[in-house]
């Protein structure tokens, strides 16, 4: 076996320390240090090194409050669902209870809408607007297959004034749906599409948070267009999304 | 329904063990206490979301992929002010920082090392690349494979941004006499 020298020695040094080198590699860098005082002195300072950064630095433990806060909001989530499913199987009394209690907490749909609204303020300031940049729909469409299992309409609008900029995922509502973006001028629009039963709708538009959101369904998809674009025209871009599909 | 008990069963059982684990990362990553909980809070609903899809294995180094992404996502959604890129290839070629100055000030060095604030700020001065890969090896005491996967880089990135990171450090503490 050939002498190791100060040069490959330095190399090995840290996963040597680390206890990361296969037996043989190990005894070479052994060996070497047991002959080289230089090479010596470098393991033990960075043994010292090591010692002082785990002594040294401080570890910052989760707050109570943090493992409280995340897992209340986790229940919050499980036991939204159980509610509305008990609900019919319970003693007519606690149904009367129920109710209440069902018209106490939001539906499903605003729910929803409030979801899709926090996905497209987030998706701005994280600026991860799109995973698959491209105005390009046959390059946008074929980004979803095989991460989603439907498949979401892509059409780019731009001769109409409302280029495609990509497409990304999202998850929404505990499922994974696809998210779309568009530019009308300055205004950002998001268009979430995901798989459901429910029959056809007509456009519907609400608005919240300062955000206008248009919802409809079609061809067992939801679509959730949302943005600060004004209602009128975010109609519009709903209607042509609805005459092309 | 049942699903989703499961769900939150998995959760607590396979995640909840590694909140301080995250919330340490987050913490060093971030170098901000409140940003750092937001950040492990939205992980953790992330992971939750997630967390049928995840397969058995390590639980800990899945849930710190995720909460790393997010510090980065952070970091560049707060203006570029503390996100720093690093070129790995120019990284590699230069071995200038490398060998110097090991021998001339050992105690100093030898005190800096125990000196808790010169510590705390040398590791904070540290290129984000730099610092986590120190973190998840020494207050974490996770093995180069494991980093690797939550660093999403080869092992023998790893194996370098330790070493040059480490070499880095001792700078830093010998900098600030």
């Amino acid at each position: 076996m050939n002498e190791m020298n100060c040069n490959d020695c330095a190399t090995w040094l840290h996963p040597y320390i680390d206890n990361e080198l296969e037996m043989e590699m190990s005894v070479r860098v052994s060996q070497h240090i047991a002959k080289c005082a230089e090479c010596k002195a470098k393991l033990a300072e960075m043994q010292a090194l090591r010692e002082g950064i785990r002594q040294q630095a401080s570890y910052h433990p989760a707050p109570e409050l943090l493992q409280q806060r995340i897992m209340s909001q986790i229940n919050q989530q499980k036991s939204f669902s159980a509610k509305k499913w008990l609900a019919p199987t319970i003693s007519a009394a606690a149904l009367a209870a129920s109710v209440i209690l069902y018209f106490a907490i939001p539906s499903g749909q605003d729910m929803l809408v409030d979801e899709v609204v926090s996905s497209h303020v987030r998706s701005l300031m994280e600026q991860h607007l799109t995973d698959v940049a491209s105005s390009d729909k046959h390059t946008v469409k074929p980004w979803f297959a095989g991460k989603i299992d439907f498949s979401p309409p892509v059409y780019d609008f731009a001769e109409q004034g409302y280029p495609l900029l990509g497409g990304r995922l999202d998850y929404i509502r505990h499922q994974n749906v696809a998210a779309l973006s568009y530019k009308r001028n300055k205004h950002i629009i998001n268009l979430f599409i995901m798989p459901n039963n429910a029959g056809d709708s007509s456009v519907h538009s609400t608005s919240k948070r300062g955000f206008n959101i248009v919802s409809w369904q079609k061809n067992n998809m939801k679509f959730e267009a949302v943005s600060d674009l004004n209602r009128q025209e975010l109609e519009a871009f709903a209607q042509m999304i609805i005459s092309q599909h | 329904m049942k699903a989703r008990n499961e769900s939150a069963k998995r959760f607590e059982q396979l995640i909840l063990p590694h909140l301080n684990a995250a919330h340490n990362l987050a913490r060093w990553l971030l170098k901000d206490a409140v940003a750092a909980q937001d950040v492990v809070q939205e992980s953790s609903l992330r992971a939750f979301a997630a967390i049928d899809r995840f397969a058995d294995g390590n639980a800990r180094a899945w849930f710190l992929t995720i909460v790393r992404n997010q510090c980065y996502t952070w970091l560049k959604a707060s203006g570029g002010r503390h996100y720093v890129d690093i070129d790995d290839e120019a990284m590699m070629h230069d071995q200038d920082l490398v060998l110097v100055s090991h021998m001339e000030t050992p105690e100093i060095l030898a005190a800096k090392m125990q000196d808790a604030a010169a510590m705390q700020r040398a590791l904070e001065t540290l290129p984000v690349p730099f610092r986590e890969v120190i973190i998840l090896k020494e207050l974490e005491e996770m093995s180069y494979k494991e980093i690797a996967s939550v660093t999403e880089v080869p092992i023998g990135t790893v194996m370098s941004r330790l070493a040059r990171g480490r070499e880095m450090l001792k700078k830093e503490l010998l900098a600030k006499l």
